[in-house]
């Protein structure tokens, strides 16, 4: 017993049951006390059978088929401004690495521009733009450039200085020194900005749909809750989007594997010498903090 | 014969302007707060010269310049000021409630370490749901709380703000209760210090500064999460929702006069923290 409470799948597994649960009991009790139980909770059955159903919602649309080709618009464009900002976060990161002075003019409004809530200027840039696609990949490019950017400044900040002082004493020029060693340690950390980046591109691109009557997730999300539409349409749209935003996430980190070369290093270790160096079962592959080559050599004491 | 001599000194001597500048401590310090402020002024110089609606293809109906929304702003202080309340209200409360939440839960899952990191994992997953889908879905859940729009929108709106508050902290404060500094678990064994004591005198003070990490985290993301969930909320209060409304009416700069609200929000409530920060850790420096 004490071993299957160890084992990583068993206690996801039951951790999802017992969310599961949970919301049958209280969506039970809502189906026996309110009036209109599908607006408040519906059971989880209930919603699949929504999936599934050939019913036409909207326009001759099943509302499978409403939610995945809304979803495509949202989520291309969510993706468009992801690349974008994510890119720039980048360049900039690198820009100020580089220069002392780009560094010192831009680092405050980088940090400033974290605590203004970005998201709440949607409506006037879609007013600027003018264009409402225009406007989903401004905002989620805005988004997800200065957690890109501010986690690679301090990932560019993380190399040592013994590493400076061994390029040096190789004679390595400047660019093999950002090829060979401060781009490759900053990966990581680039990774968890992209991971904090991403769930908030999507919530902007989502957003800025219920501004405007253009299609998208977040338009029909309206419109269900308004009930011009069938309101399971808004559940499926909601745990759509909750499942998109969590997968995200998770996407970035099987990304982040890809590439690294750490990761890479330890997957093509692992593949080769499956005796020799035997993988941590109990260690979760996407653990959300940013992973480092010591966490294999932590005992699983905690 | 002189000539050369002080030629040969300014040889030996010779630094550009730039390396010399580079050396020098004390223009470093001096440009890290110069050279932010010069480009602050550039931005607003190019604003108020209307170079950036130009640049941008819109005019000063929709991006008016600064001087206009600082006088907006004054105009309309009163209506901003009760906007802004209900959204701080909002944020601070759902983060306060939530971060709250957040360490218990944190608690419980280092005091049964086998189920609660798989417990984690799920909330970690709650912190990547989109704040749109929790929005609707918390109005829907409180529609019976109040017969009161007002009372019932706002607990809608806390409850969401709390989530996201409650799952940063729990992460956070996890990390905290449980990655020690190496053998001072084992220290505390051998004074035989109860479970009680290693939770009080180790566990609690090693949390602290994590609570502060998550908590630099939570208290921008509330305040968004306010903003948004505003959009959502049936009464038609606060400064997301104003931004939106005015929108609607095609007043752009008062939605402008808003957008500035949230900013000063966002940057005063940091602020606030920063402090409560220094004051909370100064003994561990």
């Amino acid at each position: 017993m004490k071993k299957l409470a160890q084992k990583k799948s068993f206690q996801t597994i039951f951790w999802i049951i017992l969310v599961i649960a949970v919301w049958e009991i209280f969506a039970s009790i809502v189906e026996q006390t309110q009036r209109m139980p599908d607006n408040i909770m519906p059971h989880l059955w209930q919603i699949a059978a929504a999936a599934v159903s050939t019913d036409k919602v909207s326009g001759g649309m099943t509302a499978t088929q409403v939610v995945l080709t809304s979803a495509s618009a949202t989520l291309l464009r969510a993706l468009g401004g992801f690349l974008i900002g994510a890119a720039v976060g980048f360049v900039l990161a690198l820009l100020m690495q580089m220069s002392g002075i780009v560094e010192k003019m831009i680092f405050p409004y980088l940090m400033l521009i974290q605590l203004i809530p970005v998201i709440g200027m949607a409506p006037i840039i879609l007013a600027i733009t003018k264009d409402i696609n225009q406007s989903r990949l401004i905002i989620a490019a805005i988004l997800s450039f200065y957690p890109v950017a501010t986690n690679t400044l301090a990932g560019f900040k993380s190399v040592e200085k013994e590493k400076y002082d061994l390029m040096y004493t190789y004679a390595a020029s400047r660019r093999q020194i950002y090829t060979k060693v401060i781009i490759p340690t900053t990966i990581p950390y680039m990774f968890t900005g992209l991971k904090i980046a991403a769930p908030m591109a999507i919530t902007a691109s989502i957003l800025v749909d219920t501004l405007q009557g253009d299609g998208g997730l977040g338009c029909m999300l309206s419109q269900a809750l308004r009930h011009a539409m069938n309101i399971y349409v808004f559940w499926l749209i909601v745990f759509f989007s909750a499942f998109i935003g969590v997968f995200s996430t998770y996407l970035i980190g099987w990304i982040e594997k890809l590439v690294s070369p750490s990761e890479r290093a330890l997957l093509f270790a692992k593949h080769s010498s499956k005796k020799k160096l035997k993988p941590d079962k109990n260690r979760s592959h996407f653990s959300m903090r940013p992973r480092k080559l010591a966490v294999y050599h932590e005992t699983d004491a905690m | 014969m002189a000539d050369s001599v002080v030629y040969q000194k300014k040889i030996k001597r010779k630094k550009s302007l730039y390396s010399r500048i580079k050396e020098s401590r004390k223009c470093q310090n001096i440009l890290t707060v110069v050279l932010p402020i010069l480009f602050g002024l550039l931005i607003f110089v190019l604003w108020q010269t209307k170079v950036l609606h130009a640049m941008m293809h819109t005019d000063t109906f929709t991006l008016p310049v600064p001087t206009r929304i600082a006088k907006l702003f004054g105009e309309n202080m009163s209506d901003v000021l009760a906007n802004m309340r209900s959204t701080v209200l909002v944020a601070f409360i759902g983060l306060i409630a939530g971060s709250i939440i957040g360490y218990l839960v944190a608690v419980i899952a280092s005091i049964f370490p086998n189920m609660g990191k798989g417990g984690l994992n799920i909330i970690g997953a709650f912190a990547s749901i989109p704040v749109i889908a929790l929005a609707p879905v918390m109005n829907n859940w409180t529609r019976n709380i109040s017969p009161d729009a007002n009372t019932r929108s706002t607990v809608a709106k806390i409850l969401v703000v709390m989530l996201i508050a409650a799952a940063d902290m729990c992460l956070n404060a996890y990390r905290g209760l449980t990655e020690l500094k190496p053998y001072s678990e084992d220290l505390m064994k051998t004074y035989a210090a109860s479970g009680f004591t290693i939770f009080v005198k180790l566990r609690l003070p090693n949390s602290v500064p994590y609570i502060f990490t998550a908590l630099k985290v939570s208290v921008p993301a509330s305040i968004m999460t306010a903003i948004v969930s505003e959009y959502f909320a049936e009464y038609i209060i606060g400064v997301g929702r104003e931004i939106r409304e005015n929108i609607v009416l095609s007043q752009y700069s008062i939605a402008w006069v808003y957008i500035s609200a949230a900013c000063i929000i966002g940057i005063v409530s940091y602020i606030i923290l920063m402090i409560i920060q220094s004051v909370a850790l100064k003994r561990y420096h």
